[in-house]
């Protein structure tokens, strides 16, 4: 059993969803708590079912109502614990605070939340383990972390309890005051920061709350807290930039109480660990800037042991006292000291890497006390950061790449500051200098890693120094060379001339690059090309043709190069892939704005392509593109084929059927169906339809009245009916008209879609299966398509079908997705009787009449064992009663409306053999419907379905 | 100062990836969703991290040589924090994910972002990635060892102690400590109630013999050129660790460093938060300052009040004037010959008495050696199974001239090809010295055994220890490029 549970938490916690999916919340946490009740269940089981309440409560407690619930039921369980199971008290108490404050209990001051902040305070003010019992003594720790995470989620929700934290903190001996200590710091700040919030909040009410007032019930404390609630500002640091304006309580000078409690803190934080003292120095740090009443200089005593630090946290913070109070509290010295000491130790050999980076980070975003601009976040060196200085941390072959390029980064901004010529550009030589070093090593066959980082280096040092031609030029020789020696680099290349291109936008470095690169490629001798060689070259050449500023000349000559030579391996071995390259490059030339003069070899290169390559489909291709080019005129080439090389950038591609196969990369997600999240479009039943077709059936009979050619009797029209059917597929099928319509959420993805093939499945066996149908387009702005589904009932029963669809978006993508289900009710189904078409209404009746005798004859004989009669009866008026014939039954009907009949004759046809009879007539007390059937199975469907129409005529009626 | 989430993965070079452990901190989380309203983006599936997480940091689909996400050039990874692009329904960015990796193991933690989402805040101004780096390394020392090494057993026993831990340390995202290591230490009793506070980086009371324990080992790494437009380079740290068992919830020790009179004073001093104060002029001299010869050279006192388990007191660097071993190296190419000629000077100043001494001559993108015809002047000459790797073993002592030569020639004539390092091309090949020599420092530093002071009522026992370790020792061939730019002649 327990390894049961141990498995099932660990599937919940690795996909909730996915776990979910196989039985529901409700049901999950159900099982939960019945097995945190179960006696039998081991402690370190019932530990073990809290961690889905811990890390989910929200997905187990969708409401309010149920997070309450539940933590009333994990509160008694609590009460029952055996003293001894401690820690698994620890966790409930953990879990319940999970629950409480995420099911946002806790902000609406429930009930049970009420229960268990009391709880808490009861545990952490219980101090009974003072003679060392050990395992009490975590309850309480826990009990105080789960109170301070409380006032974190809640702010303001213990600050009437200030003096009795301060209270617990200066009695404790053990090492539990450092958690009384955080949570006295953190309501402390919070009560002050609703202080700062409040008009005409001064001294007196800082002094109220620093000696609270504990009798004070909670719910008299509810205003100000749920108020601020509201507001997350509350939960931001109040330390911000040089920018930033801090929220302040004046106070004037003289706060004593305030004072003696923040010396008491900072006296013991040397006793908290690092982490908690950094925490604790921080909250007082935003407490002093909110109150200006008391001077920085309270933190002095502490500033030496914080700046000597080895431990990251403690200096961090220390930054932040310096963000936060600036030339009050730190000299020009000290500046200058902590900028070296971050040089230091950004390179330190004893500290972690992310540590390192950490600090150089810090250093890029050094609190100056007198910063000379608005950096907002960016990256700016300090004043203080001498390119002397920055020397420590000049980037070498042998740091990793995180660590190289941030160094590369800072330096950069270093000798950018120190301009081209400061130093005669030695800093700016050394940076390019290193540049080469990795080249090399990437040369000599450096790992992907190196590789990518060697990419990264480049891309960073051309967004500082691109200008400096000198070096951005050596670089592009350099690239040429790297390349034609390790052509595998070719997506790096273009991925490299993609981003400095996006990026750098003023700069034509990245054309410059790609030109060179077409020259390299196109000069070199042909005699050691590699198939491999060519495939990267023809990619490379792919996106140097992207380039209108580039002539295509060249890369024209060596296509045709490659390709012309009767030895040419390639065409005869007829590669796909290659073949595909080569298209792609000559699809993008054939866009190209110098089109013009690479008519001619260009067609040449189509034509040889249509003519000799190895494989049909490349053949075929290039057929396409040679009478593309030579038919269309310009404009129009362009823009059938220039959309998806402009439209939506680089990494978006289009995919038009005239790509699809020129575009290797995009080719697999073309290739691909996608599944959709969400239902896209659905069917939905066209309402207008049949009432036409009713005005019309009713005209032809007219129509038809005068040139009645129908059988008089009622056994002859039977038997002439009868006959039609010995064709099996005679009047087999229903048609139903729908119409394909989004669904309302708004995907603009899916705004137009193609090709649509919709697929039914069914859910009983009462139909024939449907066959695909496909609508050639669905557009949101343009009227629904409609789609007549052709059903072939087995049993006219009602059914619902299940849809789905696979249909293409305009960017060339194939798509799967499943519709809601379709609902086919009872009288979908119904039709007029298949009476030939000469047939009058007369002949109906008389078929009707027929019908009726042999329905409810009572000998029945051998085939008519399937028919029944039976009766409803209803409370309808007399209008009304014509209204519902009118609306439901017109179609069917054999008697005239018009004449003065008391008797409705109602045929209605089921395919494929079965037929409802309705007499309608208005008795006395109510109307019958007098009902006959061939098919007893259908009398219950019959039932309910007069019965809705009848009550819908009678609400319909009532409102009337 | 909190995170959202905690998890932590094994994988071998990006295979067989999978996450041990994982941890939600939902309350965090609920703070996470109202500080950044609109811009919130919630935390995915485990497997989803996972993903994201191996592209960001490269190891995913190491079999593919490019792969767009991962090796976009535009994706700097130059901070500590990486983002994790969400995509479908949920799309977003999850910053700043800090993720800290050590032989098979990531550990990777959302911090909570306390300032408003956008535009973006500087790492620099979130108290909670320091304190996120703080868990990370504290949780991997823990789970790896101090010395970063553990089986697959002791993992996964570590792994199953996390919850237990993470109640104490992190019980809801919130970092009150890092775990302890191992067993607390022997001899400790709870506290009685008394006046004294018990701080709470200490777990419980010493009882017995007080016994202070410092070491002070001296780690010394170098670059030599033997080339006269490159400089030769090498540096000097210094750690103090301390393992002191004394009575008392607040005990008073004091520590002093002292170095010789002449001796250059150090540098970059970085203490232990039990350090209990610290003068200023201690911290004064940096390494990246000019030394300007008035500084501060000592005695540096440093009182603490010691905590129960084994910690580094301080550390700091030093300038000394010269290397310990300087040595020249010389490689000549003649036809398949390679000519070695190798001499290492042990520096008068540094006591001849190693505990060991080894040379260290590997040779990369060439075939296995062959014929070896080397003759060293002194020590044993080894060449590795793998026939790669010359290795010299210099012993114990030096000879009395405190120099030592090799010479002669190496041809590659082996049948396989060796192991290949895109660094060591051609004649670019370096000697690698590894030496330890106990009972002294290079800067001078000592701890005098009479200099620790401690406060109590018994007299302790003091055992004081020093040694020198080189690590990153590098003797380059001096007729190959060296690896580092002629750029480094600035420093």
């Amino acid at each position: 059993m327990a390894v049961n549970w141990a498995e099932r938490i660990s599937a919940f916690s690795r996909s909730p969803s996915r776990f979910l999916s196989g039985t529901t919340a409700e049901a999950f946490l159900a099982e939960l708590l019945r097995e945190l009740r179960d006696d039998r269940a081991s402690y370190s089981v019932k530990v073990l079912l809290l961690s889905p309440l811990c890390e989910h409560p929200t997905v187990l407690c969708p409401s309010d109502s149920v997070g309450e619930e539940t933590a009333l039921e994990l509160m008694s369980v609590f009460a029952q614990c055996p003293p001894k199971t401690v820690q698994f008290c620890c966790h409930l108490l953990l879990a319940l605070t999970s629950v409480l404050v995420c099911t946002s209990c806790v902000s609406s001051r429930s009930r049970a939340s009420q229960d268990f902040l009391d709880l808490l305070l009861q545990i952490a003010q219980d101090t009974s383990d003072l003679h060392g019992d050990a395992a009490h003594r975590s309850l309480r720790a826990t009990a105080c972390d789960c109170l301070q995470e409380l006032e974190a989620c809640s702010p303001g929700l213990l600050s009437q309890r200030l003096e009795l934290l301060g209270g617990l903190r200066q009695r404790e001996s053990s090492r539990l005051h450092q958690s009384y200590a955080g949570l006295q710091t953190l309501v402390l700040r919070n009560a002050v920061y609703q202080l700062t919030q409040e008009t005409g909040a001064g001294p007196e009410h800082l002094k109220a709350i620093l000696g609270g007032n504990t009798s004070v019930a909670w719910e008299a404390e509810q205003d100000s807290g749920l108020m601020n609630n509201k507001d997350s500002a509350i939960l931001s640091s109040v330390i911000l930039g040089p920018m930033g304006t801090v929220p302040t309580l004046q106070t004037g000078p003289d706060c004593k109480e305030l004072r003696s409690v923040l010396s008491s803190l900072l006296e013991e934080s040397y006793l908290l660990t690092p982490l908690c003292q950094a925490a604790l120095l921080n909250r007082l740090t935003e407490l002093v800037a909110m109150v200006p009443g008391v001077p920085p200089a309270i933190f002095r005593a502490q500033l030496l042991r914080l700046l000597g630090t080895s431990e990251v946290g403690l200096l961090h913070t220390t930054l932040l006292m310096k963000c936060a109070f600036t030339d009050s509290l730190f000299s020009a010295e000290d500046e200058a000291f902590i900028l070296k000491r971050l040089v230091v130790l950004s390179q330190h050999p004893l500290l972690s890497t992310p540590e390192k980076l950490f600090y150089m980070d810090c250093i890029l975003h050094f609190p100056e006390n007198r910063p000379i601009g608005c950096s907002d976040g960016d990256e700016t060196l300090p004043v203080l950061l001498t390119p002397q200085l920055a020397l420590a941390l000049v980037p070498t072959v042998f740091n990793d790449s995180a660590t190289m390029l941030a160094r590369l980064n800072l330096l950069s901004l270093v000798y950018l500051e120190e301009g081209e010529d400061g130093e005669e550009g030695r800093g700016l030589a050394y940076l390019y200098e290193h540049l080469t070093s990795l080249l090399h090593i990437v040369e000599n066959g450096g790992s992907r890693e190196i590789v990518v980082t060697f990419f990264r280096a480049v891309l960073l040092f051309l967004s500082y120094f691109c200008h400096v031609e000198r070096y951005s030029n050596s670089l592009t020789e350099k690239l040429c060379q790297l390349y034609l020696h390790h052509t595998y680099l070719a997506p790096h290349l273009i991925n490299l001339a993609d981003q400095t291109q996006d990026k750098l936008t003023e700069s034509s470095w990245a054309v410059g690059l790609l030109k060179a690169l077409q020259g390299v490629i196109t000069e070199a001798p042909l005699a050691q090309l590699t198939l491999q060689d060519l495939s990267r070259h023809l990619k490379m050449l792919a996106r140097v043709a992207e380039e209108g500023e580039i002539p295509q000349h060249t890369t024209l000559s060596f296509l045709s190069s490659v390709i012309t030579p009767s030895s040419s391996s390639l065409c005869v071995s007829g590669d796909w892939r290659l073949g595909n390259s080569l298209l792609g490059v000559c699809r993008r030339l054939l866009v190209h704005p110098s089109l013009d003069s690479l008519l001619i070899p260009l067609a040449d290169i189509l034509q040889h392509l249509t003519c000799r390559y190895g494989d049909t489909d490349i053949m075929d291709h290039a057929r396409l593109y040679y009478s593309l080019l030579t038919t269309l005129s310009r404009e129009k080439l362009a823009s059938m084929l220039a959309q998806d090389l402009t439209e939506g950038g680089r990494q978006v591609k289009r995919r038009t059927l005239s790509s699809i196969m020129a575009e290797g990369e995009g080719l697999t997600s073309a290739l691909t169906i996608h599944q959709t999240e969400k239902a896209i479009f659905r069917l939905m039943k066209a309402q207008s339809e049949p009432r036409e077709r009713t005005q019309s059936d009713r005209e032809s009979d007219l129509n038809q009245n005068e040139t009645e050619n129908s059988p008089g009797e009622a056994n002859v029209a039977l038997e002439a009916y009868r006959t039609q059917f010995h064709d099996p597929r005679f009047a087999s099928e229903i048609t139903l008209n729908h119409q394909l319509t989004h669904v309302e959420a708004v995907d603009s993805r899916f705004d137009q879609l193609f090709s649509i093939c919709l697929h039914f499945s069914l859910t009983d066996d009462h139909y024939d299966d449907l066959s695909d149908i496909s609508v050639p387009c669905l557009f949101r702005d343009r009227p629904c398509p409609k789609v007549k589904l052709t059903l072939k009932p087995r049993r006219p029963h009602p059914t619902t079908l299940h849809a789905s669809a696979i249909f293409t978006t305009h960017d060339g993508l194939s798509w799967h997705t499943v519709l809601p289900d379709i609902h086919i009710a009872f009288q979908q189904v119904f039709m007029p009787p298949p009476t030939p078409p000469t047939w009058g209404r007369g002949g109906r009746l008389s078929l009707f009449e027929g019908l009726w005798d042999e329905m409810s004859s009572d000998s029945r004989e051998k085939d008519l064992t399937d028919c029944a009669t039976s009766l409803f009866c209803c409370q309808l008026k007399e209008a009304a009663l014509i209204t519902l014939v009118e609306k439901h039954f017109l179609p069917y009907l054999v008697s005239d409306l018009s004449e003065d009949d008391d008797e409705f004759k109602v045929l209605v046809f089921l395919p494929p053999q079965s037929h409802m009879l309705l007499k309608i007539r208005s008795e006395e007390d109510a109307v019958h419907f007098n009902i006959a059937t061939d098919n007893w199975q259908l009398l219950p469907h019959i039932n309910s379905y007069l019965l809705t129409i009848t009550s819908c005529q009678d609400a319909a009626l009532g409102h009337l | 100062m909190s995170v959202r989430a905690l998890w932590i993965i094994s994988h071998e070079k990006g295979e067989n990836v999978s996450i041990r452990f994982s941890r939600r901190f939902s309350t965090v989380e609920h703070r996470a969703k109202r500080l950044a309203g609109s811009w919130y983006v919630a935390v995915p599936e485990e497997n989803t991290v996972l993903q994201l997480l191996l592209t960001e940091m490269g190891l995913s689909d190491s079999n593919k040589p490019y792969v767009a996400l991962r090796d976009d050039c535009l994706h700097c990874q130059r901070s500590p924090a990486l983002e994790l692009r969400v995509d479908g329904p949920a799309k977003g960015v999850l910053w700043p994910v800090l993720a800290i990796s050590q032989g098979p193991l990531i550990l990777a933690c959302l911090p909570l972002v306390d300032a408003p989402a956008e535009p973006r805040p500087p790492l620099a101004s979130l108290l909670s990635v320091s304190q996120g780096l703080t868990l990370l390394a504290g949780l991997q020392t823990f789970l790896l060892g101090a010395g970063g090494k553990l089986d697959s057993e002791g993992l996964a026993s570590r792994l199953a102690m996390l919850p237990a831990v993470l109640l104490q340390v992190c019980p809801l995202g919130t970092p009150l400590d890092v775990p302890l290591l191992g067993a607390p230490a022997t001899n400790t009793v709870p506290t009685p109630a008394g006046s004294q506070k018990q701080p709470a980086w200490k777990t419980g009371l010493h009882r017995g013999r007080a016994v202070v324990n410092v070491a002070l080992a001296e780690t010394v790494r170098s670059m030599q050129y033997g080339n006269r437009s490159r400089q030769d380079l090498w540096d000097v740290f210094g750690t103090v660790t301390c393992k002191c068992e004394v009575e008392g919830v607040l005990p008073n020790v004091t520590v002093t460093l002292t170095l010789p009179p002449n001796g250059s004073p150090l540098q970059d001093i970085l203490v232990h938060p039990c350090v209990t104060s610290l003068d200023s002029t201690i911290l004064t001299a940096s390494s990246v300052d000019n030394y300007d010869g008035s500084a501060f050279s000592g005695p540096y006192k440093f009182p603490f009040s010691p905590p129960l388990e084994p910690f580094r007191l301080c550390s700091y660097t030093s300038q000394v004037p010269v290397p310990p071993i300087l040595g020249s190296y010389q490689l000549r190419e003649e036809e398949n010959q390679l000519h070695v000629s190798v001499t290492l000077k042990l520096h008068e100043s540094v006591k001849n008495s190693f505990e060991y001494c080894e040379a260290h001559l590997p040779f990369f993108n060439r075939d296995q050696m062959g014929v070896v015809d080397v003759k060293v002047s002194f020590g044993q000459l080894d060449i590795s199974k793998e026939k790669n790797l010359l290795v010299w073993a210099l012993g114990q002592k030096f000879p009395k001239s405190r120099e030592v030569t090799m010479e002669g020639k190496i041809t590659f004539s082996g049948p396989t090809a060796g192991p290949t390092d895109p660094l060591c091309t051609d004649l670019t090949a370096y000697i690698k010295l590894y030496f330890k020599v106990p009972d002294m420092t290079l800067s001078g530093c000592c701890v005098d055994q009479h200099s620790v002071q401690v406060y109590s009522s018994a007299k302790p026992r003091i055992v004081t220890s020093r040694e020198l370790l080189s690590k990153e020792y590098f003797i380059w061939n001096s007729t190959g490029t060296a690896p580092v730019s002629s750029g480094q002649m600035m420093l």
